[in-house]
């Protein structure tokens, strides 16, 4: 728990002092990235040693192996790229199952407890990710690539990834329903009478990733942090999870909606913009290796070619926020974001937190 | 060679008994294995303190959970409201339209007929949304362009009426594949006698047709109230956003959305549901039990004759095109348009000159399209074929031998029926993820709870068809010295193609598009086009999903077409 709490530290202190500067005008002003720096050349060095001896072989195991199997949350789109990458390198092809998180873990965890061996990789948010880990659902394996993330964010028992990515959450708007200067600008503005019925957000008794957001609220909000939730479920219609959100905002059904920042990229025809809120909360992203794989050895390089240098870059990409310092995907004032990560939620917390906002968000 | 038949027909005969009981007590044990096992999982699951797959205790605490909560009555109330409402609905539809196409000389007919096997190609998925894009109170296409023009106010799908509405459309083709497969092996001799005695027209539908076709009116309604009551497409469209909760609604969101995930839960309301529908079988048997009132295809020729409705048939044929618009020319349309766009906008001037074929190209370059259209093709017809020859036994069974044994067959397939999809699976999921065999995990557990959870749609019809095919045929072919088998094969199969078929055909494009069971149960190695187009809808991807919504439609019409072709030359 204390990595997480660490990393989150890290974190907070890379986005006011990093993430505020554009990449690239900062001459190593920063401690963090000086740090970063470091860190990476020693990785490389590591890596280019275990690469020399070891990768050749696992990746002969792997092409025997014939594919990898792949559950996750990440959308099917952006997976691709990661899919083309690792398909180009080494040949083997990959079956990509995608779910939202909480189908990802029940499947993980029936096939993990049937003792059957079905899949190789699981990536997810972090939540459930550490409960697939405390069931034992994960062998360990630490990439070469792990090496360069900061210590801090690194699992002790060498189990999980480190945090290679985050989704951001905030307030999307459909730009033909709502001029940029009148879309809200704060957290209070969504309470404006105006947006009563327009605002579209995902059911948090049902939607994991928003019981964590609005709980995590409370750190942003404090004292505000009733009321704001209170007033907020009269304004807001529900839907099932964070992309159904982005079709309704797309089809014009609703104004603004509670989602994912990438979506802005990811449908970049459409005609959407995001709420800078300050500050934002994200949820981190992390990968593991299944005890039962069949295919441990594609499933090794996967992680490797996912949390690569290459495959973070495709990743931000396609509109994924990576947490590879000076790369950011391309949107607007993705740059300048003060993030701020979410503390996950155990399964306790999560029943308290169903308990909670349910009577508040399903009165009608 | 007749006569050394004829010597032989009085020993070969015991032995034909005895082969039929050897195969009834196979089905039965199939059919039990295939029903009782998932649903003792299930129930197992609903008392067990532990999840999927792991061994637990004894424990009543989930029943204690769901009935203490008293939404839990509420609820129940509005399923069956919804249920009762959409079946009604749907049995209106479906007999009108069966009894124009199949009944009258309305001009059109034939069409008409082939078009309404089209929605059931539309997965309700698909069908759903269409709908919720022309009656959303803010961006439906009726709603921004009729009403507000005529200065109504707008409808709102997201209500319980446009549940019943919805789910009404849904259920209609198979009403009317139910409805009309009875009334075209309906003996015109008996109207004819109504009518030689001096009844008008009217006046011999009355008497005569309304009695012989409320067995499959019956049937229709029972089959489409249960299915109203578990299913989930229509629901979660509509009933999530309107805040209204159902049974399925409620299993998915209290314990299949739950986190973490509460299979005991799910099981534990499913069993209620199971309760309900088997309280449902039992009532539907006792009004139906004089069955033999009804045996009216006799040895004579059977082709049902035709009512001559002068310039009414016009008017018959505007109702034909009114109902079958709401059922496939609007959903279609909606869905073309949809698969036309970049992304959703209401329709304008200005939309006409973004049109892209770019989904279309998507699903052209797309692997995984390829290998999800031919999966659900294999499955489609080998499950169409597998759950109507055991239908046909089973119907059989329960039909000819009307015994204690022969209820419990039909009952026991009628159990799968009774399970929301997502609770079947959760029970299939149970049973073989620890059996021994390599089901689990492949494309065979699709197969197997394909032919399970869907052997009522093909038993419908088969039994309707069955109730009226007269005991004599098979009798004469007895006598004549055939065993069991040649018999069953040679005269009842023949005699019973319209009710194989058109389970045939409901099953083939009910299986290609499989979704609620198929999506817990599937491998990303065998992916149906159910789940990718459920995971291209949860990905925001409606273009995509209306563009392989309306290529699987195609393919469908083709295949139906074919083999409906295939009936009119054996029937020639």
């Amino acid at each position: 728990m204390s990595v997480v709490r660490v990393f989150k530290e890290f974190f907070r202190l890379g986005s006011s002092e990093c993430l505020g500067r554009k990449p690239g005008r900062t001459k190593g002003g920063c401690t963090v990235k000086r740090l970063w720096r470091v860190l990476q050349a020693c990785g490389v060095v590591v890596a280019l040693a275990a690469a020399a001896s070891a990768q050749a072989d696992v990746v002969a195991a792997a092409k025997r192996e014939g594919r990898v199997v792949v559950y996750g949350s990440l959308e099917a789109d952006a997976f691709d790229v990661v899919r083309k990458v690792y398909e180009q390198r080494y040949g083997v092809p990959v079956e990509y199952w995608r779910a939202a998180s909480t189908r990802v873990l029940d499947r993980a965890l029936a096939e993990h407890r049937s003792g059957r061996g079905l899949f190789d990789v699981v990536l997810t948010n972090s939540g459930p990710m550490k409960i697939l880990k405390a069931q034992g659902v994960f062998q360990r394996y630490v990439a070469p690539t792990y090496e360069d993330f900061p210590a801090a964010t690194r699992d002790r028992d060498g189990v999980l990834s480190p945090a290679y990515r985050m989704v951001v959450i905030s307030v999307l708007y459909n730009t033909r329903l709502v001029r940029p200067e009148e879309a809200p600008k704060t957290y209070a503005d969504l309470l404006d009478p105006k947006w009563r019925g327009k605002i579209v957000m995902p059911d948090p008794t049902l939607h994991t990733t928003t019981a964590t957001w609005l709980v995590n609220l409370r750190r942003v909000l404090g004292a505000q942090w009733r009321p704001f939730v209170e007033r907020l479920a009269q304004q807001v219609g529900l839907v099932e999870s964070f992309l159904p959100v982005v079709d309704k905002l797309v089809a014009g059904e609703y104004a603004l909606g509670v989602t994912y920042v990438k979506y802005v990229k990811q449908f970049s025809e459409a005609p959407l913009d995001y709420v800078r809120l300050n500050p934002v909360l994200a949820d981190a992203h992390l990968v593991g290796l299944a005890r039962n794989a069949p295919h441990p050895n594609a499933g090794r390089l996967l992680i490797n070619t996912l949390t690569s240098r290459a495959g973070l870059h495709a990743l931000a990409q396609t509109g994924e926020f990576v947490l590879v310092p000076g790369i950011y995907p391309p949107i607007r004032d993705a740059d300048k974001l003060r993030v701020v990560m979410m503390e996950d939620l155990d399964e306790r917390e999560f029943q308290r937190a169903r308990d909670e906002l349910g009577p508040v968000f399903r009165r009608r | 060679m007749g006569v050394l038949a004829r010597s032989l027909a009085w020993p070969l005969r015991r032995g034909a008994v005895e082969a039929s009981t050897w195969v009834g007590v196979g089905v039965g044990l199939v059919l039990a294995f295939l029903t009782l096992y998932p649903t003792a999982m299930l129930f197992y699951g609903s008392l067990s303190d532990a999840p999927v797959g792991a061994v637990g205790r004894f424990t009543l605490a989930h029943y204690r959970q769901a009935y203490t909560d008293p939404a839990t009555y509420r609820l129940l109330l509005n399923s069956f409201a919804f249920a009762a409402g959409a079946a009604g609905l749907s049995v209106v539809l479906g007999l009108t339209l069966a009894w124009i196409t199949v009944r009258t000389n309305a001009p059109g007919r034939r069409l008409f007929e082939l078009v309404a096997l089209a929605p059931n190609v539309l997965p309700p998925l698909l069908v759903a949304t269409s709908w919720t894009l022309v009656l959303s109170p803010r961006i439906g296409i009726l709603n921004v362009t009729l009403l507000r023009w005529l200065g109504l106010p707008p409808l709102n799908v997201y209500s319980l009426g446009g549940m019943v509405f919805v789910e009404g459309l849904v259920l209609t083709p198979l009403a009317f594949l139910v409805v009309a497969a009875a009334l075209r092996s309906m003996d015109p001799s008996l109207e004819e006698a109504a009518r030689m005695s001096g009844s008008g027209n009217l006046d011999a539908a009355r008497r005569v047709t309304v009695p012989l076709v409320v067995p499959a009116v019956l049937a229709a309604a029972t089959l489409n109230f249960v299915r109203a009551v578990e299913s989930f497409d229509v629901p979660a469209v509509v009933a999530l956003p309107a805040g209204i909760e159902v049974f399925s609604t409620k299993i998915f969101r209290e314990a299949l959305a739950a986190f973490p995930p509460n299979h005991n839960l799910a099981a534990t309301y499913a069993t209620s549901q199971l309760l309900i529908a088997v309280g449902f079988v039992v009532l539907y048997r006792r009004i139906t039990g004089l069955q033999e009132r009804y045996a009216t295809i006799t040895g004579r020729g059977y082709r049902p004759n035709v009512v001559d409705l002068g310039p009414w048939r016009y008017a018959a044929s505007a109702v034909a095109l009114g109902v079958l618009t709401l059922l496939v020319v609007v959903p279609f349309l909606v869905l073309v348009y949809v698969s036309l766009l970049p992304f959703y906008e209401v329709p304008s001037g200005e939309v006409l000159g973004r049109l892209t074929t770019r989904h279309y190209a998507f699903l052209l370059q797309s692997d995984r399209v390829a290998r999800a259209l031919r999966t659900s093709l294999g499955l489609a017809l080998a499950g169409a074929t597998a759950a109507m020859l055991l239908s046909s036994l089973v119907a059989y069974f329960a039909v000819r031998r009307r015994s204690r044994a022969s209820a419990v067959l039909e009952t026991l397939s009628f159990v799968p029926w009774a399970f929301p999809g997502t609770a079947l699976a959760i029970g299939l999921l149970w049973a073989y993820v620890r059996l021994p065999l390599p089901i689990y995990g492949t494309v065979w557990i699709l197969l197997i709870a394909y032919v399970t959870r869907f052997l009522p749609y093909g038993l419908r019809p088969m039994t309707a068809t069955m109730v009226q095919v007269h005991r004599e045929l098979e009798e004469s072919s007895r006598v004549c010295g055939a065993g069991f088998v040649r018999t069953f094969r040679q005269v009842l199969l023949p005699l019973l193609r319209p009710g194989f078929l058109a389970g045939w055909a409901i099953l083939f494009t009910i299986y290609i598009r499989e979704f609620s069971t198929s999506v817990f149960l599937y491998t990303p190695r065998a992916e149906p086009v159910g789940p990718l187009l459920y995971h291209l809808w949860q990905d925001a991807q409606p273009g995509r999903m209306a563009a392989l919504g309306v290529v699987v439609s195609a393919v469908c019409v083709v295949v139906v077409a074919l083999a409906r072709r295939w009936v009119g030359e054996g029937a020639r």
